[in-house]
């Protein structure tokens, strides 16, 4: 902020304020004088209110103020100041504040730091203050003070004014607030639009969509004096209602379907976000719901799944991956969910309250009545909520997960049966994971090298090693664990010992898993991907070893009724590769039976063996090894593909066997279809509610430099301190707090703010003309009382939107043509309004980028009106670090749905639509900019899509009325314009055809201005 | 903070009065007010292009351009050895002097090492800020950072900021260029040169180095470019323009209407100007080989920093290329200046690159004469610790506190430094620098006040620096 522009801005609203009071100017200055005639001794005195304080709080409470002072110096409070020592009073040449702030020598003053110095006189004052004892009367407490104050016009309570009496004939209140309004400027409304511009503007600002020849004429044909009224009817009930509106509000919830910055992640369960705000708008939510429900949904008794759906508007905006997860430095996560919460709290205040908020983290707001504590206050009401995957419904999940599990238990009894009786292999991997061999065990699970726990989240660099320790196992068919120590190891509870184990680093990486370990490179091994279907591994990254118990199998294995288990053999063969990236050899395996060692190898990337181990049936104990060859460990990822233990001579099954392996298979193959049928319960991308951590003012927005903890609370807009309860207050109540305190009626900003936003949308200006600031910033209402009117028929309509539709585009206001007829130059009221706030015309617009494309699909007869779902997608996705994302030309039945439902990445913004000023989602956009660019004619001219469009168009125009031009081109006008070609246009047309074909016909008819502005 | 100024919350204004002034045609006054014309400056300009290059991944700044004699000493001992740090990814390793020697060079004696010998030859036209630092080593947050001084995504590029304020100079190409690495998009992807907020006039246009008969997309049909290209066939466009030209007659004079007429007559010059700025068959050899354009590996970029020149020499204001990707499988070498676990690989690829187009564009623009109105920077979102990062002790981790960007002509003093980092190049301690100061610095230079570029949104008047920024008065001739 320019400080001088601030300067001399104030200096200007005291002027102002002369101006318009003079009588009360005068009674100062006589209060004055008369003072300064009974204190005239005292004329070199100071006085701190009036002299003092005005000083501190212009040039220095901004960053030396009560919340989180900057260097820690305060000058808030006289207590906060004697601590500091800066004044000394009675001795000016000894107070460091009047050192900074005076030239150091050629130096410029120290302070303000990031403003203009102070004033000779203003340092003269300071000097007198200091000099004259540094009085500091009594509670007196100094704050910046921001422009507006409590009593601005935003923050006033909403009143229900009378429509004023105006010659307008109309029964719609909106038309007469508007008439006197018009009157006052000796304006004239324009008259009443034809019905073909009718029509097209209701089905384009209601739906999105052009009308189809048929609507139009039969509407232009109805003679129902209530046509019109029919027509707002059936578009407000339309499916296509929602489409389009929730469009607008997903502007304001910045709603893409990828994560955003640098990696750049799919975000493949936004989309039943998307669908809640159709749905919501197509059956009409009262307002107040729907804001709740989006706040705090999950949070309402016994929620409805819509209700929890609708969170995802908390979580709709960007989020940093690399930020909040991946780095490893504290200092970045913190400063990553700062600008996290931060953008929560914008995107609810801004769109609902139409307060900039956000404007108070790092110091007090500079407009309006808004201070840094309450910023804080309102992080610390989402300070619990984290952007997630979610169950819609977790009980739900909890009965779905009972239900698997026992579903996967039973398959895994059977199968393990049947196994045994085919005398199958068990799977070592399997038992790694948990099972018994025969797939109950759990895939991705692993075994601490250093203590034998069961682990399932990844690990990497492990510390606390202790080589050579020998760690049991819970498991039945494993013995142990351990970290090879050089030389010699224990590996078995009876204390085998390997002998000559190469040296190693000592070092270990994550778990021994039933699948590749963490950050594996390959799962690949010679030619077969070992972590796919059919297939299994252990991951053993160096340094590891891992005992089965040989004889605990053979007895748990053993078939019922089978002879003495201790005379079973068995076959040992797995693949053992390296899953590194390193080419070279460089970590090696060794495998023990009975501390005998029976195989060894040293392994790179392209580097195989096939091992195949006899198990006579008196070994008790199976070793696996890896180490990293003594070169340092990283990516020494030795991996065992496909481990098995083979019976060598199964019996031969008997009769009964047989018998019993079919009833087997056959409850195995209902299990399976039980399980199938089961349906995994619906997620979608939203808020989890956690226990809130402590929040703190942050320092100039500094998470590195907390200061006082704060409560959950609100905006008091200087007037009152509305606090959500304590620092231990649960997640949900502070969010259903807020949501109390928005929609509540008593507050004044919430029905303004969206009334406002709806004329916005129809009219493409609102009445405030800054639809998401209502603060000193914004605009002020060209329309105050028809505002708090719309505001208050929005409560007694219990919160209806599509009730103040209707008024609206009932009103002659919103029916007027958009081009009158000025026939005398003198009368032009754009002389006197040109930019029509006063809207003594309607205001002719062009189509938003969404409506743009759905309309050329409508026009050529391909829209595909398939509602709801996962979102069409428009590019090749190829995943990497940062995936990538390529645009393809949308040329199918599937890509060809409406715009709504486009998959929207971040990063990688679809470069047709943002030539169509289609706005970036990081950003909340209450407005579209409307820009014209020879980029957006290449785009309309070029892109593939508007040349298969242009393309289909033509098609449709011969299948529908054959070869006959003229007919062609009356369907093609008719269809685009909603209009018939006149004799020009039909002169113009058919030259075009026959010089350039059809469907390049077709293609300029597609780029007009009459096709993509609005009357 | 004071109200907006109507003019910037409705852009069409200034173009609605330009047009009044035209009389209602179609003349050249309303075709750059579409544009946005050239619009007065704040004070006398000393540069009226700006070419930036952009290194993404965080280039190293104690293996290039800051000297540390101080790291070769403590070789090999802990650089922190209480264990307090966490850096992005990693503890820190031991203290890793440059992987390249250092010299002094020039006149001016200024320090490089020998990862970019040709560079070194024109260190006397260069200007060093040893002092940069971000407020993030995060690669996405940080290169949003030095685009648009806000580690959030979402605000207007530097050359957004500076076609707002300045507007064209060329009526037959766009203002705001950039030329993307062809192996793929920077850390955050496109929107590092998005208008944000302002209105998409004000973006970047994509020049593919790669393709020059077809370097803008749909700047030709798929297969119909010959005949397109070719101005006496314009397929349907005059049929178009006749029904553009009856629907305005029926309406009240609309600017918007007019000017989008003039957009597609400026987009078929667009046609032509383009393929001719992409096309350096007419440059010499000598050019060609300076630039090392038939060289598999600097070629791209080689042909990216000539296209640069191309550009600036025909009026296009603002020139970005990017010099790394990030949105890449490529695997054999880091596909841009992030080498963690091997930094004489990496670093050693793209120093040769940088070396390469950086120093024969410096030439190649003073031959012309045209170094002294162009500036040139070189920067990138955060450096490199001096402590060494992975198994091999090879690499080094991302490091916010310090870096170094270069800054070379267009009213840049010669053959200075400023700033300076620790004794290790730890941190900035001499004049840290945030990008403000060198956007405002920037901005200066093209005759713009940082201060005074303002855009209304959502409730502020937004900078491109933010709150804060100063003119680094120091490095202006």
């Amino acid at each position: 902020m320019d400080q001088s522009i601030q300067f001399s801005l104030a200096i200007l609203s005291v002027y102002r304020h002369i101006a318009r009071h003079s009588v009360a100017l005068s009674v100062l200055v006589l209060t004055a004088s008369l003072a300064s005639s009974t204190t005239r001794a005292e004329d070199q005195m100071v006085e701190f209110q009036r002299d003092v304080a005005p000083i501190l709080e212009a040039n220095c409470l901004r960053c030396h103020g009560s919340e989180s002072p900057e260097g820690e110096f305060s000058l808030s409070t006289v207590n906060a100041l004697r601590e500091s020592g800066f004044v000394v009073p009675n001795k000016p040449e000894q107070s460091h504040l009047l050192t900074v702030v005076q030239p150091d020598g050629d130096q410029p003053p120290a302070m303000p730091k990031d403003g203009k110095p102070l004033t000779a006189a203003a340092v003269a004052v300071l000097h007198k203050w200091i000099a004259s004892g540094a009085d500091w009367p009594e509670g007196a407490t100094l704050r910046v003070r921001s422009k507006a104050d409590s009593t601005w016009w935003s923050l006033q309570p909403v009143t229900r004014p009378e429509p004023p009496q105006t010659p307008s004939t109309s029964d719609n209140s909106i038309d007469h607030f508007v008439r006197a309004k018009l009157d006052a400027k000796n304006l004239k409304p324009s008259p009443v639009a034809e019905r073909r511009v009718l029509i097209r503007r209701l089905y384009f600002d209601l739906l999105g969509l052009p009308p189809s020849p048929e609507a139009v004429a039969s509407f232009i044909a109805d003679p129902n004096p209530k046509a019109y009224e029919q027509l707002v009817d059936e578009l407000l009930a339309s499916k296509y209602f929602g489409e389009r509106w929730a469009r607008h509000w997903l502007d304001i919830a910045h709603y893409a379907d990828t994560h955003g910055f640098e990696r750049d992640k799919l975000r493949d369960n936004a989309w039943p976000y998307r669908d809640y705000v159709i749905r919501s708008f197509n059956s009409d939510k009262p307002y107040d719901q729907f804001l709740t429900e989006q706040i705090a949904g999950d949070a309402l008794d016994a929620p409805a799944d819509e209700s929890i759906i609708a969170t995802g508007f908390l979580a709709a905006g960007p989020w940093d991956f690399v930020g909040q997860v991946e780095t490893k430095s504290p200092i970045l996560r913190r400063a990553a969910r700062a600008l996290d919460l931060d953008d929560m709290l914008t995107q609810v205040m801004t769109s609902t309250v139409a307060m900039t908020a956000n404007c108070a983290r790092c110091h007090d707001h500079k407009l309006d009545p808004i201070t840094q504590r309450e910023y804080y206050q309102l992080a610390a009401v989402f300070a619990g909520v984290r952007r997630d995957n979610r169950d819609i419904n977790p009980e739900r999940r909890k009965l779905f997960d009972v239900e698997k599990s026992r579903l996967t238990d039973s398959i895994s009894q059977v199968s393990a049966h049947v196994g045994q009786l085919q005398g199958e292999a068990l799977d070592l991997a399997d038992i790694v994971g948990g099972g018994n061999g025969f797939g109950t065990g759990k895939k991705g699970q692993g075994l601490d090298a250093r203590t034998g726990k069961v682990q399932e989240r990844p690990f990497g660099d492990l510390g606390n090693v202790s080589p050579g320790h020998f760690a049991a196992c819970d498991y039945p068919f494993i013995d142990g664990v351990f970290v090879p120590a050089n030389g010699q190891t224990t590996i078995s509870s009876t204390a085998l010992i390997a002998h000559n184990l190469p040296a190693n680093s000592g070092k270990a990486w994550d778990m021994i898993r039933h699948g590749p370990v963490s950050s594996q490179y390959s799962t690949t091994l010679g030619t077969i991907d070992y972590n796919s279907a059919g297939h299994s591994m252990i991951g053993l990254h160096a340094n590891a070893g891992i005992t089965f118990d040989l004889a605990a199998i053979r007895n748990a294995a053993r078939p019922p009724a089978e002879t003495d288990a201790s005379v079973v053999e068995y076959q040992f063969s797995a693949v053992a590769g390296y899953g590194g990236r390193t080419v070279e050899p460089s970590a090696e395996f060794r495998i023990f039976l009975d501390g005998e060692l029976k195989s060894t190898g040293r392994l790179g990337r392209n580097d195989t063996a096939n091992i195949s181990i006899e198990i006579p049936a008196t070994s008790r104990f199976l070793t696996l090894i890896s180490t990293d060859g003594g070169d340092g460990y990283g990516h020494d990822q030795i991996s065992f593909g496909d481990p098995r233990l083979m019976i060598s001579a199964p019996a031969s099954p008997i009769d009964e066997r047989k018998e019993q392996l079919v009833r087997l298979e056959r409850k195995r193959a209902s299990l399976e279809a039980e399980l199938k049928s089961l349906g995994e319960p619906p997620e979608f991308y939203g808020v989890v509610s956690e226990a809130p951590p402590s929040v703190h003012i942050l320092t100039r927005g500094n998470p590195e430099a907390p200061g006082d903890t704060v409560s959950p609370g609100t905006l008091g807009f200087g007037k009152a301190d509305v606090q959500f309860g304590a620092t231990d207050t649960p997640d949900i109540d502070r969010r259903i707090a807020l949501a109390e305190w928005i929609t509540s009626p008593d507050n004044p900003l919430t029905r303004r703010v969206i009334v406002n936003r709806l004329w916005h949308w129809h009219f493409g200006t609102g009445l405030v003309d800054t639809p998401s600031d209502f603060g000193f910033g914004g605009g002020k209402p060209t329309h105050p009382e028809l505002l708090d009117w719309l505001a208050d028929e929005m409560l007694r309509s219990g919160w209806s939107l599509k009730h103040i539709h209707r008024l609206i585009v009932m009103s002659q206001t919103y029916r007027q043509t958009s081009v009158p007829l000025i026939t005398d130059k003198r009368d032009d009221p754009a002389a006197v309004d040109a930019d029509n706030r006063l809207l003594w015309r309607m205001n002719p617009h062009r189509l938003e980028a969404e409506a743009v494309r759905d309309s050329v699909l409508a026009v050529s007869g391909k829209l595909n009106t398939t509602m709801f779902g996962p979102g069409y997608r428009d590019f090749d996705y190829k995943e990497a670090y940062a995936p990538i994302y390529t645009y393809q030309t949308a040329d199918s039945p599937p890509l060809w749905r409406r715009s709504v439902y486009r998959f929207i990445v971040r990063t990688t913004p679809q470069q047709f639509m943002t030539a169509l000023d289609c706005p970036d989602p990081a950003n909340l956009t209450p407005q579209r900019n409307v820009t014209t660019t020879a980029l957006q004619s290449l785009a309309l001219y070029n892109n593939e899509f508007m040349l298969k469009q242009s393309r289909y168009f033509a098609e449709r125009l011969v299948d529908e009325n054959g070869s006959n031009i003229d007919n062609q081109v009356e369907r093609a006008f008719q269809l685009a314009f909603a209009r018939s070609p006149d004799k020009a246009d039909r002169e113009l047309s058919r030259q075009a055809i026959a010089q350039h074909g059809l469907w390049q016909f077709c293609r300029a008819i597609l780029n007009t201005n009459e096709f993509v502005y609005i009357d | 903070m004071f109200r907006p100024s109507t003019l910037n919350k409705h852009p069409t204004i200034t173009r609605r009065s330009a047009l009044k002034l035209a009389g209602g045609g179609l003349g050249s006054v309303a075709l750059s007010a579409m544009l946005q014309a050239e619009q007065p400056a704040h004070h006398v300009a000393k540069a009226k292009s700006v070419i930036q290059i952009f290194c993404p991944g965080g280039m190293s700044h104690v293996d290039t351009f800051d000297y540390k004699p101080e790291l070769a000493k403590r070789a090999g001992k802990p650089f922190d050895p209480d264990g307090a740090l966490q850096f992005f990814a990693s503890k820190p390793g031991n203290c890793q002097p440059s992987f390249w020697n250092f010299r002094q060079h020039g006149e001016s004696g200024l320090w490089m090492s020998d990862l970019f010998p040709k560079l070194a030859a024109c260190i006397d036209d260069m200007a060093f800020v040893y002092s940069m630092h971000s407020k993030t080593a995060l690669h996405g947050p940080g290169c949003f950072m030095m685009n648009t001084g806000f580690t959030q995504p979402g605000f207007p590029s530097m050359g957004s900021w500076v076609t707002y304020g300045l507007g064209s100079d060329n009526r037959d190409l766009p203002s705001f260029v950039v030329l993307p690495d062809p192996r793929g998009l920077p850390p955050g992807g496109i929107i590092n040169w998005g208008a944000g907020f302002l209105p998409a006039v004000h973006q970047a246009t994509t020049l593919d180095a790669t393709d020059p008969q077809n370097p803008i997309v749909d700047l030709f049909p798929i297969g119909d470019a010959p005949t397109s290209s070719d101005p006496a066939s314009r397929n349907g466009l005059d049929f178009l323009q006749q029904l553009n030209r009856r629907h305005l007659d029926q309406r009240r004079a609309n600017s918007d209407l007019e000017a989008r007429i003039a957009a597609y007559e400026l987009a078929a010059r667009l046609q032509l100007s383009a393929p001719e700025v992409a096309d350096t068959s007419s440059e010499s050899l000598p050019t060609h080989q300076a630039f090392g354009i038939d060289d598999p590996d600097i070629g791209p970029f080689g042909r990216q920093c000539l296209l640069a020149r191309r550009l600036v020499e025909r009026g296009v204001r603002f020139v970005q290329i990017y010099c790394g990707a990030e949105n890449t499988t490529a695997q054999k070498i880091r596909p841009n200046w992030d080498s963690h676990e091997d930094l004489p690989r990496d670093h050693g690829y793209w120093g040769r690159v940088l070396d390469t187009g950086a120093s024969a564009l410096l030439n190649d623009l003073k031959a012309r004469g045209m170094l002294d109105e162009t500036l040139v920077m070189c920067t990138t979102e955060f450096g490199r610790q001096p402590a060494a990062q992975g198994a091999r002790s090879a690499g080094r981790d991302h490091n916010g506190g310090a870096f170094t960007a270069w800054l070379a002509g267009g009213g840049i003093k010669d053959g200075v430094g400023f700033g300076a980092t620790d004794d290790l190049g730890y941190q900035a301690v001499d004049h840290p620098t945030y990008s403000y100061d060198l956007h405002a610095t920037a901005l200066h230079l093209l005759g713009l006040d940082h201060e005074k570029l303002t855009y209304y949104h959502n409730g502020i008047q937004r900078r491109l620096t933010d709150v804060h920024g100063h003119v680094i008065s120091d490095l202006l001739a």
